[in-house]
């Protein structure tokens, strides 16, 4: 957990300077008067670095995968609730008093 | 429904309560949230909570809960002194409140004065009379007075209004089996399957009442019925894998001197049989894993 956290932090940081550095560029592209078509190579590396390392944040940080299979050793239905709506109380307990200890 | 997970929890959580180990209150909420029926337990527990006042303040809103847990746990252990202070001190703090009024009529229909619990009931019921507990206490009201024709009119009724109270079908199946009504109780379980399909127990159940009722068609579809219970449940049911196998011999017994060729060319009774016999031999006594062995060879599934 721990350290997907921290992968997950590096990850966001890692797209906020993707952002700020093609905001940058772009400032540049202004003051040389070009056309902007796509950001540098670069940052676009640095962009899915960073996408990956969140996906893998995402993964990690939340915990295990639980099964969703019905016959898996979590779901698996042992025995079905005891039906108390349905209670009665006529029933053999009548003779043999409840032993307090 | 209890997983196996769950299950492993309560028992858990019952040993450590037994050994003084704490984690009562998390017993009891998980005994209620499961809806098990462990009387005895809750009301040990429960009437050490209750009777450190402590203990109780520490629960806030929750006491009322409690009191109510304890009182149903005292009617089921027959300990009436309890089960009245409960509904009392229930009645100081809720007055005119349905619940405890239901909880009243459920101590007098613990005592066994069934007419007056009859009165209470149908006092409640005229104020709300589509009270779904209400009505089904009816129902068990009639059957533990041993009327169980009654019972079964009075929850018939009761499903041509709720038709998706699944528990109510679950009892009206079980009180059709008690009176050998296979069929309606086959119907029954038709209902709880489409209700829930993904529970195995209720496969298992309709398998087992198709197999007592017989005769070929009925047979294989419980074949088929205890083929899926052992899909949902990874094999682990015994019961039903015993169900394969003696549905199997039956069937064999029924179409014996007919056609050979319709013979069921599937593997799933010697597969089933193969299971049993390792389980018995992992987690039963010693003596009765050869004694299942032979059986099955008699049988001719090994």
């Amino acid at each position: 957990m721990g350290v997907g956290f921290g992968v997950g932090v590096i990850g966001l940081l890692f797209l906020a300077h993707a952002a700020y550095a093609t905001s940058q560029y772009r400032s540049v592209l202004k003051i040389l008067e070009e056309e902007f078509s796509s950001p540098p190579m670069n940052v676009v590396i640095e962009l899915f670095l960073g996408l990956a390392m969140c996906f893998w944040a995402a993964m990690a940080v939340s915990g295990d995968f639980l099964s969703i299979h019905p016959d898996s050793e979590d779901n698996r239905v042992v025995s079905l609730p005891g039906n108390l709506d349905f209670m009665t109380f006529n029933h053999r307990g009548r003779v043999l008093p409840y032993n307090q200890n | 429904m209890v997983g196996a997970k769950e299950a492993n929890l309560v028992e858990r959580l019952e040993s450590q309560a037994e050994h003084g180990g704490g984690g009562v209150w998390e017993y009891l909420c998980l005994v209620r949230k499961l809806k098990l029926r462990r009387s005895d337990k809750v009301l040990k527990y429960g009437l050490q909570i209750l009777k450190d006042s402590k203990a109780r303040s520490k629960l806030g809103g929750e006491e009322w809960t409690l009191y109510e847990q304890v009182a149903i746990a005292a009617m089921d252990c027959h300990c009436f002194s309890v089960a009245k202070d409960c509904v009392k001190s229930l009645q100081k703090k809720f007055p005119e409140s349905l619940r405890v009024g239901r909880l009243e009529g459920m101590l007098l229909e613990a005592t066994g004065s069934w007419e007056a619990a009859e009165k209470a009931y149908d006092r409640l019921l005229e104020d709300n009379p589509l009270d779904q507990v209400l009505l089904k206490r009816k129902a068990s009201l009639a059957k533990s007075q041993g009327n169980t024709s009654a019972s079964v009119e009075i929850l018939n009724k009761y499903l041509e209004i709720f038709m998706a109270d699944y528990d109510a079908w679950r009892e009206l199946a079980e009180l059709y089996v008690s009176q050998q009504m296979y069929k309606q109780a086959a119907f029954c379980y038709e209902e709880l399957i489409l209700c829930q399909p993904t529970v195995p127990l209720h496969h298992l159940a309709y398998a087992e009442v198709l197999y007592t009722m017989g005769g070929l068609e009925n047979l294989q579809t419980a074949k088929k019925y205890y083929a899926s219970t052992i899909d949902l449940t990874g094999g682990k049911n015994t019961r039903a894998l015993f169900g394969i196998c003696m549905c199997t011999v039956a069937i064999n017994q029924v179409t014996k001197g007919r056609n050979k060729e319709e013979k069921d060319g599937s593997e799933l009774q010697s597969l089933a049989a193969g299971v049993l016999v390792k389980e018995y031999k992992q987690k039963a006594p010693k003596n009765l894993a050869p004694l299942l062995t032979t059986t099955l060879k008699n049988m001719k599934l090994i």
